[in-house]
């Protein structure tokens, strides 16, 4: 007869085999996983960037986070996560432009966030409504989620504007009134600018030109160009008038915010993004306002949405996961608030945005900010070029837009100019 | 001064009167002691520099698996590139404003300098402070003396009623703005060999020129110190030829080749074309290209040399 | 007095010379709002020589930059020396078969700048994993040909009877680099070390290619990145740290004047 009892050895090995299942979650919690975090545009993002990691970290102490260095720009970002992916060394989470984000998901680089969103249930209870994740849908595949929206507004200095002798200063509901205020903020000399409408480093602010007229970048098959119609020569026109009538000087790199800072540019019109680190650099020398964009086409106008989108690219099921709660996190309430209170973009969560205990009493009490987020039912998505060449395509467009500004072309030489060369630069269907 | 003193090494290509009597002969000593030289040399600079010969006739992209021979194609491209041509006729304006100017500025104060005894060190330390400054750095303090409407230099040339440019935005003033920066660079190298090379000239000449009727400052300039300052002027000159072909940091920092490639630059189009477009078989087209105005400049040397050395 | 007027010139030469270096010196202690909007007065209203330069060293690692510059700089000058010393001994006082060619490739590498080999070496590095490392910022200039120019140049000119008395003492050819050629070698050497580092503390080219990873930038890289993160916004901190990361080499060279301007000349007439 065998006596069923266990003997000491057996017992303790029982024991200590429960002792260990119940101290499993602390051991596994001990062990924490590293992801490598890649952004950039330092300037404007990071502020955001470190309060939402320092918020993060007491959430999620399991995850060690740590950034790569930022680069300076959208254009160099993308370059990075290119270079990288040959060398097997990329960001496992990567906040790229988010007409970048088509690219990486043409090329396999962005990860399809759906399955990871699937297992936390109804996006839409989470904040991410259609719209948001719609700018993160490319490629038929979820390739990033919306981490900061942006649409072009306008900035004034209405010291300088008061003096000029400008009193309805402040929402001209005309590029004609811009234009014709620029004409007398510069009658005053002693180097003072009228306006600055920034067109360079990107076809960012030229698309809202376009768009602002009704046109559209690509034709609907993205075979041919097609703001090379009416809508683009008026842009163009308009973008000449600015130089011709309005008097705007070629600022190259930041020289307009530098400027625009020292009191010595009337009206400046760029991204909202920079509303935070504008305000600060003016500081008390003047009077600071923010303002929508001049309306140019009340029915068919809308402005491309500028920002930047969060997608994973490391394939490592465990790196995955972490990467995914500090994506989720960054794009959550939370996060968005922690990201709008220290930049200037559009909150990137609805929950945020219609919940009042998030924002509501930011946005009363900044209203420089509030200018983006009145402008948010006009925003369409910002086009994406396709192809192997769409950072060259944006490189050329720039460089048509600088001879308008220099006065070296005029505006239907240089569309058809940027019309050719854009042309050569799109894949070829069928 | 020792023997290794600046006037000999100036005035000998190849010590000839210092021959040294016996030679030890030894092959496996002369060998073993140049053959880590040799790796060296072999792995970072021979090979590579065959790598770019081949890189030239492929349209290799970094990051794809595989690539194509294609002859000559990469240089028919450059010859529609706008960039590309901009970048030569940038780069050829830039020396052609870079080097007379650096080197007769540093002539001119080379020659102020050597001409007194007061000061010397001081001047001298001066002129050569930009040599060891950090470019990146420096090139940020000009963008901030640059700036169109706030700088200081506008702010004075419009309280002078002069116009106030836009230096480093307009494409018309950027390549001026660049080149005066690279003027102040390269000065104070410039002067520093001159100095070296004026300090060699005998001062007896002087006096005998003096005597044989050469009254002022002006003759005694041409009558003595031109021609014998021959070699170091010329090896001044290719000297700043090669180091202005080679513009990098000021582009890089301040323009970006802009405004609309005004400011684009032979090493800036290299490193554009390869590491931002990953076109790396084109980009060695034009590393070839490069190479052989760096080689054009160094054969006008040699033969310059050999001219006044059988006729000079 | 006769020298006024060449001070005179020479004074006016020199101020204009120095404008960026006052001009950075005189914004980086310049509060925000102060640094446009008074851009010709020198001195600031209000100091902000402790909140600039404070800044500067919280936000950037400018100690870890300078680190990596001096790393960089003289791991590459011990290596071009340690390969450039005996390879020039050899081509300068030993006769061997096939000197004239070694030599013909030492004046071949004087010819050719090194950004000309930049692509394939990147390729090379990335094969090998080592980019984003301190070896692919050293490893490219190890051997400086135009040390073993240089060297060979002033070995030429040491007296055999030093080679021949140590050969006698029964010492071998690479104890007499090491022990004979190489204490005889100092003014050479640090004129070469002087021209290199110069060099090497400034390049921007390679490192740009190369490094990715914050903690290798060299101080060329540093202030770039700084660039983009101060974008503008506050130029008296850029200035900061602009004059923070030149400054090493600076004093540097106003405490070694003389063996700096040796080193120019000494290597830069190769006649």
């Amino acid at each position: 007869m065998t006596r069923l009892t266990f003997s000491r050895r057996q017992s303790l090995a029982v024991i200590g085999g429960a002792a260990a299942t119940v101290a499993m979650p602390a051991v596994v919690r001990a062990q924490s996983t590293e992801i490598s975090v890649h952004y950039s545009m330092p300037a404007i993002f990071k502020e955001a960037q470190d309060a939402v990691m320092a918020a993060f970290v007491i959430k999620h102490p399991e995850v060690k986070a740590t950034y790569f260095n930022p680069t300076p720009t959208y254009e160099d970002g993308a370059q990075l996560l290119l270079r990288n992916a040959a060398t097997n060394s990329m960001p496992d989470i990567s906040f790229q432009g988010l007409n970048r984000l088509r690219m990486f998901a043409e090329r396999g680089i962005a990860q399809d966030l759906a399955p990871l969103l699937a297992k936390d249930g109804d996006p839409a209870k989470l904040g991410y409504s259609k719209a948001l994740l719609g700018l993160g849908f490319h490629a038929k595949v979820q390739c990033g989620l919306a981490f900061a929206t942006s649409n072009p507004i306008s900035y004034y200095n209405m010291d300088l504007l008061k003096k000029a002798g400008i009193t309805d200063a402040g929402s001209p509901t005309s590029w004609d009134k811009v234009i014709e205020n620029s004409k007398r903020i510069k009658a005053l000399g002693d180097g003072n600018e009228g306006m600055f409408f920034r067109w360079p480093g990107d076809d960012w602010m030229f698309s809202s030109l376009l768009y602002g007229h009704g046109g559209r970048m690509l034709n609907e098959a993205e075979t041919d160009v097609a703001f090379n119609g009416p809508e683009g020569l008026a842009a163009l026109k308009l973008l000449d008038r600015m130089v011709k009538e309005g008097g705007m000087p070629n600022y190259a790199g930041t020289a307009d915010l530098q400027a625009f800072a020292a009191g010595k540019l009337g009206q400046m019109f760029r991204t909202t993004a920079q509303v935070r680190s504008i305000s600060n650099s003016v500081g008390t020398n003047f009077q600071l306002q923010t303002s929508l964009m001049p309306v140019i086409d009340a029915q068919k106008g809308r402005l491309p949405t500028g920002g930047a989108g969060g997608m994973i690219t490391t394939t490592d099921p465990r790196k995955q996961e972490a990467a995914w709660k500090f994506l989720k996190f960054a794009t959550s309430a939370e996060g968005t608030t922690l990201m709008t209170k220290n930049t200037g973009y559009v909150p990137c969560n609805q929950l945020a945005i219609d919940d009042p205990s998030y924002l509501a009493d930011f946005y009363k009490q900044n209203p420089l900010f509030q200018a983006a987020t009145r402008q948010v039912p006009l925003m369409v998505p910002w086009y994406a070029f396709p192809g192997q060449n769409s950072v060259r395509v944006t490189q050329v467009m720039v460089d048509n837009l600088a001879r308008i500004a220099e006065q070296k072309a005029t505006p239907e030489q240089v569309l058809a100019d940027m019309a050719t060369e854009v042309r050569k630069l799109i894949p070829r269907q069928g | 001064m020792s023997d290794a003193s600046p006037a000999i090494a100036l005035g000998s290509a190849t010590s000839a009167h210092m021959r040294p009597r016996v030679l030890f002969p030894d092959i496996a000593a002369g060998w073993f002691l140049t053959l880590p030289a040799i790796l060296a040399y072999v792995l970072m600079i021979l090979l590579p520099l065959l790598g770019v010969l081949l890189l030239a006739f492929t349209d290799y992209e970094f990051g794809s698996k595989s690539f194509n021979w294609i002859g000559l194609e990469n240089f028919a491209a450059m010859t529609a590139d706008r960039t590309f041509l901009a970048s030569i006729r940038n780069t050829v304006v830039y020396c052609l404003f870079v080097v007379p100017l650096s080197i007769g500025l540093a002539l001119l104060l080379a020659i102020l300098i050597e001409a007194g005894a007061r000061g010397r060190t001081f001047f001298r330390a001066v002129f050569f402070l930009p040599v060891v400054s950090l470019t990146v750095a420096m090139a940020t303090a000009w963008q901030y003396l640059l700036h169109p409407s706030i700088g200081p230099v506008n702010v004075v040339l419009r309280g002078l009623g002069l116009g106030a440019p836009n230096w480093l935005g307009s494409s018309d003033w950027v390549l001026i703005s660049l080149g005066i920066i690279g003027v102040w660079d390269n000065v104070g190298f410039n002067l520093v060999l001159f100095l070296a090379g004026l300090t060699t000239i005998p001062r007896d000449l002087y006096a005998a020129a003096e005597i044989d009727g050469a009254k002022g400052a002006w003759s005694r300039f041409t009558l003595v110190t031109w021609p014998l300052l021959g070699p170091t002027l010329l090896f001044v000159i290719v000297i700043t030829m090669t180091r202005s072909v080679r513009v990098f940091d000021t582009v890089q920092t301040l323009t970006q080749g802009g405004s609309n490639h005004a400011s684009e630059v032979l090493l800036r189009t290299i490193y554009q074309e390869g590491f931002h477009y990953f076109k790396f078989g084109y980009s060695a087209a034009i590393t070839l290209v490069f190479l052989a105005i760096v080689l054009a400049i160094m054969l006008v040397q040699t033969r310059l040399i050999d001219r006044r050395v059988h006729y000079g | 007095m006769k020298d006024l007027p060449r001070l005179a010139v020479l004074g006016m030469a020199a101020m204009i010379m120095l404008v960026p270096y006052v001009w950075m010196l005189a914004v980086s202690v310049k509060p925000q709002d102060e640094v446009f909007s008074a851009s010709l007065t020198l001195l600031p209203e209000k100091w902000a020589l402790i909140e600039n330069y404070g800044k500067v060293l919280r936000t950037i690692p400018v100690l870890t930059f300078v680190m990596n510059g001096l790393i960089v700089c003289f791991g590459i000058l011990f290596f071009q020396l340690l390969f450039a010393v005996p390879a020039a001994y050899a081509l300068a006082k030993l006769n061997f078969r096939g000197r004239e060619v070694l030599f013909g490739f030492v004046m071949l590498g004087l010819l050719v700048p090194y950004q000309t080999t930049a692509l394939p070496l990147y390729l090379g590095f990335h094969q090998a994993g080592l980019l984003n490392s301190y070896t692919a910022l050293i490893a490219p200039f190890t051997c400086s040909v135009f040390a073993i120019f240089m060297l060979r140049q002033f070995f030429k000119a040491l007296p055999d009877d030093l080679i021949a008395a140590a050969r006698i003492d029964g010492m071998g050819e690479f104890s007499i680099v090491w022990r004979v050629i190489l204490p005889n070698a100092w003014p050479a050497m640090t004129a070469f070390a002087i021209f290199s580092v110069v060099a090497h503390w400034n390049d921007l080219f390679w490192p740009l290619i190369v490094i990715q990873k914050g903690d290798l930038y060299t101080p060329a890289m540093g202030i770039l990145a700084f660039r983009s993160v101060e974008s503008g916004d506050d130029y008296g901190v850029l200035m900061a740290a602009a004059t923070l990361v030149a400054a090493p080499l600076v004093f540097a060279f106003l405490f070694a004047q003389r063996r700096f301007i040796e080193g120019v000349t000494m290597s830069g007439l190769k006649g």
